[in-house]
Order: structure tokens, then C-alpha cells, then sequence
């Protein structure tokens, strides 16, 4: 019984990851097919409902920690996948205003390339269990030094994007509530975007530095694993 | 209680023994004094010809004339001798948790000497590392499932060797920089108390773009009383009627306490000093307003309850509450606390203040959860002790 849950587990999670994966891989394509012919300003409009469907699906991630299916811890993948949805749902699909914009496609592209290598990686560990240690080692290298220069220029993006939708915010209203009410509530999703602003910039480093070390740690004993 | 300590500074090879001497001989740990004499004179002959023993008490009462080396031999031999006499000691390893000795040599202290006696003996040593810093337990077996034993201060070293009773090894953790409760305490409740009425006094809707003339409802100034009422009878409390079990708590919680109480306490002055402020009914006001005070009152007394549950010397164990609300409720304390927040908002009905009940309330489940279940596993009615009785642990009839 115990072995055949194992089996099914492995199943499940391994086509999750390998569906993402091609989610993903699809959007890259896209990206780069439309940078190539229209230009930046179309990019959006073409990868809008993979971006949605391969964003939206990661939710599951967290399903997937809670039930404990896999070892990540819920307090590190909860913040990851609700920033990323607070991109893609609050701020590219919420204003059409700035779904032209040039930044979409640098940040499409780094969120492209961690995605890809992060399902591949995990669709292969699920599939193979205990992967050839040469195969590990490269995976592992691979995962973990793409992240100097794609944290850098996603975040980028992302602060960036962010800050090119406030003025259409604090215009529109969305998601707003306003005073005087009967419950004496009030909620700015223009503040609330200028504090997220503020909190990527302590968060920022933090992360990267947990990135490192996870690095640090993971290279330094791959016959662990 | 005073005791000798004995520093031994290691100089270019040479040992120099220090003595510092709190009381006369007459003190309980002339053993360890006798055993310390007994290497001082000895060492400071062998590797310091030139220099002559300290000046004691006893030396200085011999005649001066005598030849330094022969005080020595005789000073030697007669604490020797006193040694013999008088009962053991105890040496104390002190270890850290990575497995190195904190303090070479370890530590060497009266066999009736106490947990505290250690701890003031860590200290001396480490200045640093005042008492209330230090986690001292028994060492562990490696992979071992258990919780490791802490050390309590008041109790006596030779309640922790089992039968060997002249050595003992203690592992340290550093707790951190400590803070006492009441400091604590003090910090955290003093924001609101003076956070709240700059909301209420001074133009600081100007600055959120509210400009002209600010209409102040009844309801407002009756909230700004009892906030404020309220953060001043927690510092009160604080001073006069908490007993803490636990002296200290790390720095580190000053900052994060802080945070929470300040940052709510301007979130909610902010909404119910607004100028856009929606009031209640009257009636409304009044219900929420008189039931919360009335349950400030009962949370006092709770308080009162509870101080008086506590032995004054402290030594404490748990004792069953009981009287008035802690009948029926564990923590009844909790209970109107978190009803009291509801007469709050029952009268000044903002979203701020209903999610600041919501969080303080889970906060408070967590804690009376943890104390409802060590006070029914204390108290479980074996060995003559006492059944812990049926009782809802917060919130009948929730919880």
C-alpha cells in the first residue's frame, strides 16, 4: 500500500512538473517568437493565457507543501507564488495601460528561464528518483547559478512594472475602498503598492543571500543527495 | 550567599593565582579556599621565586620576619590539612553545545552549592554572561528524542548528578541579551498609551490630504478614555500586580512586541479618529462601552487573582486557579481581555479594530491552550496530586 502511494506520488508529481514545464517553455517561445516579429509591445497580448494558466497552476505548489507531498516548507513558497500572482493578477492583467510595455517582455523572459529549469529539474528528480550523480551535479549547477542574473533582472522587472502601473491605480481606484463607510474601512491598493515597493528592497538582498546559501550548501555535498 | 572565587590568569607560562575574597574564612566554602590555597603558595614558589605570596589575613598576623617560603610551606600544609577535614566539592565541566569547554578546567564550587551559585560563577568568569543570559542543562545522549533537563536556579547541583556526586557536567546556550518583563511590559504598552491621542489631538489628517475643520464625535472622545485607560492599566499591572515566573526575555522581543502593539495602535487610531469617521448608534456606544468596561474590571481582578496564586518567594510551581471566572474558564484572564476588545469595537465599529480583536484573540488561544494543557498534565490526580478540573480552556463555548 505504502509503496504504491509512492508510486502514485511520484506519478502525479511528475507530470505536474513536466505540464509546467511545457507551460512555460511555451511562453518563452511566444515571448521570443513575437519579440522577433511584432515587437515588445504585442508580447503580452500573445502570452497572456499560458502566463495565466502556468502562474496560476503554481498554486497547487502550496497544496503540495500543506499535504506535504514534497519537503518544501509552506513559509518560503507562499511568499514566492503570492508575488509572483500579485504580478501577473494585480498588476499586468488588472491595468491594460501597461501591458505595452517593454519591461514585460525582460521580465516574462528571467521568470521564463528559472521556471523552466526549476520544473525540468524536480520533473526529473520525481521521474528518475536518484538521478546519475554527473546528471545531479550539472542540474544542480545549473539551478543554482542561473539565479545571479535572473533574480537581478526579474526583480527589476518587477519593481519596475509595478512603479509604471501606480499612476493608472491611484486614477482607476481598482480594488479600492474609501472612507466614510459604515465599517469605517479603508484600503489603497496605491499605498499598498508603494509598501510592496518598499518591502522588496530589504527582501531583496535577504533572498538572494538564502539563494546562496542553499547554493553553498547544495553544491558543496551533492553525493548526499 | 558569598563565596570565594578563584581566578587563575595564565601568564607567559606562569600561573598567578588571584584571590578575591567576598567574606572572611568564616564563610561555608572554606574547602575550595583551602584547596585553592593549597596550589596558590606552592605555585607562586615554583614559578615566581622573586615574588612573594599575597598578603592575607593569616600571613599578616605572623610575624613579618619569618622568610616568605617558610609561610608558604606552612600555609600550605595547613590548608592542606583543612582540606582533608572538611567535606568534598564539586567540579563543574561547562560545556557548550558544539562540545567545547566554555571555561577551561571547568569550575570548581561547594558540594551544597546551588544552580544560581553556578550561574553567578559562569558569570565571573564571563562577564558577559550575566545569569539571566545563561541555559544551563544536562548533556544529552547523542540522537536522543528527549527535551534536555534545565537547570533551575534554585535548586542545589547535587540534585542533578546522579550519584556521582562530585562532577557534573552543565551545557550552556547563550540566551541572548535579556530584558526584564516589566521593561518589556513597560515599552510595548507605552506606545498606544502615547500614540493614540496624537491621532486625537494634533492636525495629522492634514498630512493624509485632509484638509479644513475636523467634526469630533462623542464616541471618539469616549474611545480615546478608555484606550488609554486601558494601556495605563497595563502598565500598572505591570508594576504592581504582575508576579513573572521567568525574570527576563530576549532583546530581541522588545523590537518584535513593539512592532505588533504600535503598529496596531496607530492602525486603529487612525480609523476611529478619522474625519470621515462613521459613529454608531448611541445606544450602540453606550452597550460597547459599559460591557467592556465592566470586563476591564473583571480582567483586573483576574489579574488580582492570579498574583495571589503565586507564592511571594517565588517558588513556584502551578498552582490551580481558581475563584470567581477561573471556575469555568482556565483563562479567564484571556476571556476579558478579548471581551473587553469587543466592547471596543462594538462601539466604535472599525475593520481595524475588529482585526486587531481576531489576532490578539489567536495569539491568546495559542498561549491558553499551552497553559490549560501543562496545568491538566500537572495535575492529573495521581500520587495525591490534585484532578485538574472540567473547565472551558477561553472562550465558552467555543473554546
Amino acid at each position: 500500500m505504502a509503496a504504491f502511494l509512492s508510486l502514485l506520488r511520484r506519478l502525479y508529481l511528475t507530470t505536474y512538473n513536466w505540464i509546467l514545464f511545457a507551460g512555460w517553455f511555451q511562453v518563452l517561445f511566444l515571448t521570443l517568437k513575437t519579440l522577433k516579429e511584432p515587437g515588445h509591445a504585442h508580447v503580452y497580448s500573445n502570452i497572456q493565457k499560458p502566463l495565466l494558466f502556468a502562474q496560476t497552476a503554481a498554486l497547487l505548489e502550496i497544496l503540495h507543501c500543506i499535504v506535504g507531498l514534497v519537503r518544501s516548507p509552506v513559509s518560503t513558497t507562499v511568499p514566492q507564488i503570492s508575488s509572483r500572482l500579485y504580478m501577473v493578477w494585480g498588476i499586468l492583467y488588472s491595468f491594460p495601460e501597461v501591458q505595452t510595455h517593454p519591461l514585460i517582455s525582460s521580465l516574462v523572459i528571467s521568470w521564463c528561464i528559472a521556471e523552466i529549469v526549476r520544473y525540468a529539474f524536480y520533473g526529473t528528480k520525481e521521474a528518475f528518483g536518484s538521478a546519475p550523480y554527473l546528471l545531479l551535479w550539472l542540474s544542480y549547477k545549473c539551478r543554482y547559478s542561473t539565479f545571479f542574473v535572473l533574480y537581478p533582472t526579474g526583480i527589476a522587472s518587477e519593481i519596475g512594472m509595478i512603479y509604471i502601473a501606480l499612476p493608472f491605480m491611484k486614477e482607476s481606484g481598482l480594488y479600492s475602498v474609501r472612507m466614510p463607510n459604515k465599517w469605517n474601512f479603508s484600503f489603497s491598493y496605491f499605498y499598498v503598492a508603494i509598501g510592496v515597493i518598499a518591502v522588496y528592497v530589504p527582501g531583496v538582498p535577504h533572498l538572494y543571500n538564502h539563494m546562496l546559501r542553499q547554493r553553498k550548501k547544495t553544491l558543496s555535498k551533492p553525493k548526499e543527495e | 550567599m558569598k563565596w570565594h572565587t578563584y581566578r587563575y590568569r595564565h601568564v607567559r607560562g606562569f600561573s598567578i593565582a588571584l584571590r578575591y575574597s567576598y567574606t572572611g574564612l568564616s564563610s561555608p566554602f572554606i574547602q575550595s579556599d583551602s584547596l585553592a590555597s593549597c596550589c596558590i603558595y606552592p605555585t607562586i614558589r615554583l614559578y615566581n621565586p622573586s615574588k612573594s605570596p599575597p598578603i592575607s589575613p593569616i600571613t599578616h598576623s605572623i610575624n613579618p620576619c619569618i622568610s616568605s617560603s617558610k609561610i608558604s610551606n606552612f600555609l600550605t600544609y595547613h590548608c592542606f590539612l583543612r582540606y582533608l577535614l572538611i567535606a568534598g566539592n564539586m567540579k563543574v565541566t561547562v560545556t557548550t553545545r558544539s562540545g567545547r569547554e566554555l571555561i577551561n578546567g571547568g569550575l570548581v564550587l561547594d558540594s551544597s552549592a546551588t544552580v544560581a551559585d553556578l550561574q553567578e560563577a559562569i558569570h565571573q568568569r564571563i562577564k558577559k554572561y550575566y545569569p539571566s543570559r545563561q541555559r544551563l542543562t544536562l548533556p544529552l545522549q547523542p540522537g536522543s528524542k528527549e527535551k534536555a533537563v534545565v537547570l533551575q536556579s534554585k535548586k542545589s547541583l547535587k540534585e542533578y548528578t546522579n550519584g556521582n556526586s562530585d562532577t557534573l557536567t552543565v551545557v550552556f546556550k547563550d540566551l541572548g541579551p535579556q530584558v526584564s518583563y516589566r521593561t518589556l511590559f513597560f515599552f510595548e504598552y507605552l506606545g498606544p498609551l502615547i500614540l493614540y491621542p496624537v491621532f486625537y489631538y494634533f492636525p495629522v489628517y492634514q498630512i493624509f490630504g485632509y484638509k479644513g475643520e475636523r467634526v469630533i464625535h462623542p464616541v471618539q472622545t469616549y474611545a480615546l478614555y478608555y484606550w488609554c485607560f486601558h494601556y495605563f492599566k497595563r502598565i500598572m499591572e505591570t508594576f504592581f500586580v504582575h508576579r513573572f515566573s521567568h525574570a527576563t526575555s530576549p532583546l530581541s522581543n522588545v523590537f518584535r512586541n513593539c512592532a505588533y502593539y504600535w503598529t496596531f495602535g496607530c492602525y486603529i487610531a487612525y480609523y476611529v479618529n478619522h474625519p470621515h469617521y462613521t459613529p454608531v448608534s448611541d445606544l450602540q456606544m453606550k452597550i460597547g462601552f459599559g460591557f467592556g468596561s465592566v470586563m476591564q474590571v473583571a480582567n483586573l481582578y483576574c489579574h488580582i487573582i492570579l498574583r495571589n496564586l503565586r507564592n511571594p518567594s517565588g517558588n513556584g510551581g502551578y498552582q490551580i486557579p481558581k475563584g470567581f471566572l477561573f471556575n469555568i474558564v482556565t483563562c479567564a484572564n484571556y476571556t476579558t481581555e478579548i471581551y473587553q476588545w469587543l466592547g471596543f469595537n462594538i462601539a466604535t465599529q472599525t475593520v481595524a479594530g475588529y482585526i486587531f480583536l481576531v489576532v490578539a484573540a489567536s495569539i491568546m488561544t495559542n498561549w491558553a491552550l499551552a497553559k490549560h494543557r501543562r496545568l491538566r498534565r500537572l495535575f492529573d490526580g495521581k500520587e495525591g496530586r490534585p484532578k485538574y478540573p472540567r473547565r472551558w480552556v477561553i472562550l465558552p463555548p467555543f473554546l
